[in-house]
Order: structure tokens, then sequence, then C-alpha cells
């Protein structure tokens, strides 16, 4: 059953190596189109200053331990006093903030829209373009054994039941393509840029409206802390630390 | 990967502290190194002619060994570089997969069958 197939040369030099080259310069294309189109939104005043508040109590958290207690309450005290502490958000404002303010931001929008096409439009050229040219015959075949049950889903050209599972067509090419380039690319287009579309398509449904939600969060936070000076200790630190100087 | 490993936790702090920069920075070199020697790795089984179970067998000695080096890199203490061990281990492991099988049958292919 598992006989070798001896498979064309043409096949390899006019399937394989061009739609792995024109995968991998689509990303590049991809990555440097949507780069120049990603137009700065203008920063909204309030939003600014509601995430540079957020920064603030988020380093009041981490350098809680190395201010005296007074002081910690205090600040503590500023950002989640009742009446006008910067953290404290009042109720009806909470709700209405984030998915109205999300939709009606034109700019917002037309952001996400052009994201969306400038993943989603390739990625269908593509498609059409392998279904179209290179359907009807084995593209590759791939090292490890696969079930049957796989048969359907990769090798949707070959009209042959005999054939091993493992030779594919070239749809498959195309997807271990689309699933395996992303390492290449965080790798050629420097860390920053790595993700594509299956990341983004997380990062649509989390969108950042870092309101009201962040800031109860962040109340909470350091509402909840136990202020431990850690200064006291300092002078035995100090003290060991010396001590392993001089021995 | 050799001056760019920074220390984000002070050595001698019974409170630990983070750097979350040098943080970040030290995961992205690992995750860096790691989609690296998975290329490396899938091209190697393919010229090799690895086939079947013994392929993934392959690929998970790789990562072994990455997880190695990445230890002997950090001087074998990973408090001071992360702030955990798993991380140090098994972040990328299946992150590099799909890259490896990639270039594994595509290796294979050029090698064994055209």
């Amino acid at each position: 059953m598992a006989e070798d197939l001896v498979l064309d040369t043409a096949i390899r030099d006019w399937v394989l190596i061009p739609l792995s080259v024109v995968m991998v310069l689509i990303g590049i294309l991809r990555y440097f189109v949507s780069k120049l189109m990603r137009s700065s939104p203008t920063p909204d005043a309030k939003m600014v200053k509601e995430g540079q508040v957020v920064i603030r109590a988020r380093n009041l958290k981490i350098g809680a331990n190395f201010i005296p207690p007074k002081s910690f309450r205090a600040r503590r005290f500023y950002f989640s006093n009742e009446e006008n502490g910067l953290l404290h958000v009042p109720k009806d404002q909470a709700a209405q903030n984030p998915q109205a303010q999300m939709f009606s931001d034109p700019n917002m929008a037309m952001d996400m829209m052009k994201k969306n096409l400038s993943m989603i439009i390739p990625q269908t050229l593509t498609y059409a373009w392998v279904n179209f040219f290179f359907s009807g015959f084995v593209a590759a075949k791939i090292p490890f054994p696969l079930t049957q049950r796989f048969r359907s889903m990769l090798q949707n050209g070959i009209d042959l039941s005999t054939v091993d599972v493992s030779y594919v067509s070239s749809r498959s090419w195309y997807f271990l393509n689309l699933f395996g380039l992303r390492g290449l690319f965080s790798l050629i287009l420097g860390d920053e840029n790595a993700i594509d579309d299956t990341q983004r398509m997380m990062q649509m449904g989390g969108f950042g409206f870092d309101a009201s939600k962040s800031l109860s969060a962040e109340k909470d936070g350091l509402d909840i802390i136990q202020h431990e000076w850690a200064l006291p200790r300092f002078e035995h630190r100090a003290e060991s630390v010396l001590r392993k100087l001089v021995q | 990967m050799g001056s760019s490993e920074k220390r984000p936790k002070d050595a001698m702090n019974d409170i630990p502290t983070f750097s979350a920069e040098n943080l970040q920075n030290n995961l992205k070199v690992i995750q860096n190194s790691r989609t690296f020697l998975s290329i490396i790795a899938g091209v190697l089984a393919g010229i090799i002619g690895f086939t079947g179970l013994t392929g993934f067998v392959f690929y998970f000695v790789v990562m072994l060994i990455t997880s190695v080096g990445l230890m002997a890199k950090a001087g074998f203490s990973a408090d001071l570089y992360f702030d955990s061990w798993n991380r140090v281990l098994f972040d990328g492991f299946l992150g590099g997969l799909m890259s490896f099988v990639l270039f594994w049958t595509f290796a294979y292919d050029l090698v064994h069958i055209f």
C-alpha cells in the first residue's frame, strides 16, 4: 500500500517553491502596507489622561513598600477617594462608556475595518489563485502518516482513493505554509510585527477600552494592598552586604 | 544572545523587583532562538529522512537541547533573568511545531521525492 510515487521535478519547481515564495512575499508586503496605512489616531485627551492615571496607580502598587506608610496612605487616598479620587468612576458613567464610544468614533471603526481588510484580502486572493491553478494533482508528501479521515481534507483535488494519505494536494500545502511561516515572519520582520491574522483576530475580541474597567480594577488592586515598609530591614541588608564584601 | 540577556532582578534583594522591560526582552530572546532552531531542525529532519514518529521525537529532542542551552546561557539560575523556571524550559515548544513541520515537509520532499 505504501508505494513510493515518483513525482515530477516540474512540480517541485513550479508549485512548491513558487507558492512558498509568494506567501513570504505577500506577508512582507502586508507588513509594509499595514505600516503605511496605520493612521495615527488623534489621541483623545480624556483617554490619555485615564491611561496615565492607570500607569501611575500601577507604579504606586509596585513601589508601595519602599515609601513610608503615611505617604503611601496619602497617595492611595488620592487615588481611591470616594468623592474626587481619580480612580473612582461614578456608576452611571461606567455603563455607557465602552461600546458606545467604540462604534461612534469613526476613526477607530475605520481603523478596524482597514486592518481586517488588509488581512483578509491577500489570503482570499492567494487561496483562489491556488485553487485555480494548482488543483488536481499531487503536490507534496507529508513525512508522517495520517489517518484516513484526513483524506478528504488534504487531498481534495485527487480522486483516487488508493493513494496514500500522505500525498497531499497543493491546497494543503497552502495551509501548511500559512501556519508555518508565522515563525519565519517573526524572525524576518523583527519582533514587533510578527503577529498574523490569527493573533489579530484574537485581539479584535478583547478590544481595549481602558476606560472604566481597568480603572476599577486598579482601584481594587490598590485597596487590598497591605503596606509593609521595607526600609527598616535595609539596615540589616546593608550590614550583610558589607559583611560579604569584607570577608 | 550574549550581552542581550539582562538582569531584571537585582540579585541581593529580599523583595523581588523586576524590570519589566528586561524581562520582556529576555522572553523575546527565548522565542527567537526557539523559532530559529525549530526551522533548522525541520530542514535537518527532512534531509536526513525522518518519517513519522521519529521526526516528532527529533523535534522534541531539539527543543530539549534548546532548553539546556538557554539554561546554560542564563547561568543555571533562572531566577535572575526570568520570573519563573517554566518559561525558560517550556515556552515556545508548540509554537515552533508548525514551522518545524513546514520545513520538514519541504526539505523531505525536495530531497527524497523529487
